[in-house]
């Protein structure tokens, strides 16, 4: 085989190799304190309203996913680089014929695939608790109005409504691919940021400060477009922000999902794409520093 | 060097080309209600440091659970003032949850209110002063409220019940309920706002009762409370004996015990 020629498999190796270096590191412990979590906040709080008890589970568990993503897709990140050049890995992988952008998609897919098994357990064992929960709730309040005896066929449809919206929907599910997009951004932003720094600690805090400026940057970009002409040096400054940092806050569709809203097809691909611009601009950036770069 | 100078344009034309595509994504994940406005900054004084961030960072309808946790704590309290500012930064941080808007004016409209109006320790007109700002702030708050969800019927009947049964304005509390019944389309609002509108002063209200009520007749909706206002409007329109409707005046069962809305 061509050395030079783009290969999938070889890809596939290297993010294979990728998530079993990072499942040894124990990242995935997290799941067991997420189940934990998931849980407690299912069960927690019984004196609020049915709605207000599903709300808050769905809160607290697409928190504590958004967590886990984010810090994951930052640290793992950061660890791979310097692990595989302490380890001395990626001098025998780089000595084969296999091109570094291959190494750097492989080891990226590796972590992306990491984030995306752990998000679908997660999701997983926080559907089976919404189920539960939501089960429960609902027999509870039927219970309720019987006793109060109001329970008319009117009022149980107007329950069983409130409660099917707070309660296990398919769009759960595409709030959390929204979560899995924002985690991928900021994968390949680390991965861009690992190619030039100097150390792993250095990569985390500008990672972590790169994903918090992200978050706020609909609203440097608002200003940036609406601040007046005399304040020349906060606009340059607001735009420089614009430019260098992903606007994060386009994935934080979970607060409206949590709510009931729908995710339509075409703003799921409209989340899609601006996820695929960002990691393919950041790869693009993390190989050509790490093409020449001397190691 | 030749590389890290191409990385940084790379970065630089994506950064720019990316804007006008970040603002179009932003504005249409807007309007498909996904997507909610940013948090204003004066709310960083009153959330904190750590849950400004954290709201910024994603966790928004996290953080507006735990500043509701907080204010259910007060309301067990009875700090009132805390429950108030607390649920001001839950509905700021989640303005389109509509039972955060719900819940917080129920608390000062009906909890707050009462809890002024029978306190023996504060002066009898200071309570009634106390009574009626608290109320009003419940109205101020749902109408708020409507302006982020102006077609939310829960929204529009607990501001119907609050005219009804605090405020005692039967006009204002039928405009809420015809409200209702525009969105939801059951009956059961506009014949409440006919019974609303029979106890108003004015011959125009009871005309316009009167209509509503008459319509629920016609659709065979004839509880004994529609009879019983009907009967009362005939005497006070004069309806020829003719149109009047047959039925005989029921005997009504006062229940004294209904003095806020079921929860």
């Amino acid at each position: 085989m061509n050395s030079n020629s783009f290969s999938p498999a070889r890809i596939w190796t290297l993010a294979a190799a990728t998530v079993t270096q990072l499942v040894r590191m124990k990242i995935m412990a997290f799941l067991i304190v997420f189940c934990i979590i998931v849980v407690a906040a299912g069960f927690a709080f019984p004196v609020m309203n049915p709605e207000q008890q599903l709300k808050l589970l769905k809160d607290v568990s697409f928190g504590a996913l958004q967590i886990f993503s984010v810090v994951i897709a930052i640290v793992s990140t950061a660890l791979l680089l310097p692990r595989d050049l302490e380890d001395r890995t990626l001098y025998t992988i780089l000595s084969k014929p296999v091109p570094r952008y291959e190494y750097l998609l492989g080891k990226l897919m590796g972590v992306l695939l990491l984030i995306g098994a752990g998000l679908i357990l997660m999701d997983i064992a926080f559907s089976g608790v919404l189920w539960l929960r939501q089960s429960l709730v609902l027999a509870q309040s039927v219970t309720a109005l019987k006793q109060e005896g109001v329970a008319t066929p009117e009022a149980i449809a107007q329950l069983n409504e409130f409660v099917g919206k707070q309660g296990l929907t398919w769009n759960i599910h595409l709030g959390v691919l929204a979560i899995f997009l924002k985690a991928s951004v900021i994968a390949a932003l680390s991965l861009m940021i690992s190619c030039f720094a100097s150390s792993t600690l250095f990569t985390v805090v500008i990672s972590l400060l790169v994903t918090i400026i992200g978050h706020g940057q609909g609203l440097i970009r608002e200003y940036f477009f609406t601040a007046g002409m005399n304040q020349i040096m906060k606009k340059m400054g607001s735009a420089m922000l614009a430019i260098l940092t992903p606007d994060l806050g386009i994935f934080d569709v979970l607060d409206n999902v949590i709510n009931g809203e729908i995710v339509s097809a075409f703003s799921a691909g409209v989340m899609i794409g601006t996820a695929a611009i960002y990691v393919t601009g950041y790869v693009l950036v993390s190989h050509l520093l790490f093409v020449e770069k001397e190691l | 060097m030749k590389r890290q100078i191409q990385a940084l344009a790379v970065i630089l034309v994506l950064g720019a080309g990316k804007l006008p595509v970040e603002e179009v994504a932003t504005r249409y994940l807007r309007e498909a209600r996904l997507l909610t406005k940013p948090i204003s900054i004066s709310l960083r004084e009153s959330l904190g440091q750590a849950s400004f961030a954290a709201s910024l960072g994603g966790l928004r309808s996290l953080v507006a659970s735990i500043t509701y946790l907080r204010a259910y704590r007060e309301w067990e309290n009875i700090n009132w003032a805390k429950v108030d500012s607390l649920f001001q930064i839950t509905t700021r941080l989640q303005p389109t949850y509509f039972n955060y808007w719900d819940e917080a004016s129920w608390h000062l409209a009906f909890n707050a209110a009462s809890s002024y109006l029978y306190n023996q320790e504060i002066n009898p007109m200071l309570r009634g002063k106390l009574y009626e700002e608290h109320v009003q702030r419940g109205i101020d708050i749902l109408k708020e409220g409507l302006l982020f969800l102006p077609d939310e019927p829960r929204l529009w009947n607990s501001l119907a019940e609050i005219y009804e049964r605090r405020v005692h304005d039967p006009k204002k509390a039928a405009e809420c309920y015809l409200e209702v019944f525009r969105i939801s389309h059951n009956d059961r609002y506009s014949r409440f706002a006919g019974y609303q509108l029979a106890q108003a002063s004015d011959r125009e209200s009871w005309v316009q009762g009167y209509q509503l009520l008459k319509t629920a007749y016609d659709k065979k909706q004839r509880p004994p409370s529609v009879i019983d206002q009907l009967k009362n409007l005939e005497e006070r329109l004069n309806i020829p004996p003719m149109q009047r409707i047959p039925e005989a005046r029921p005997q009504l069962e006062i229940q004294h015990d209904q003095v806020g809305p079921t929860r």
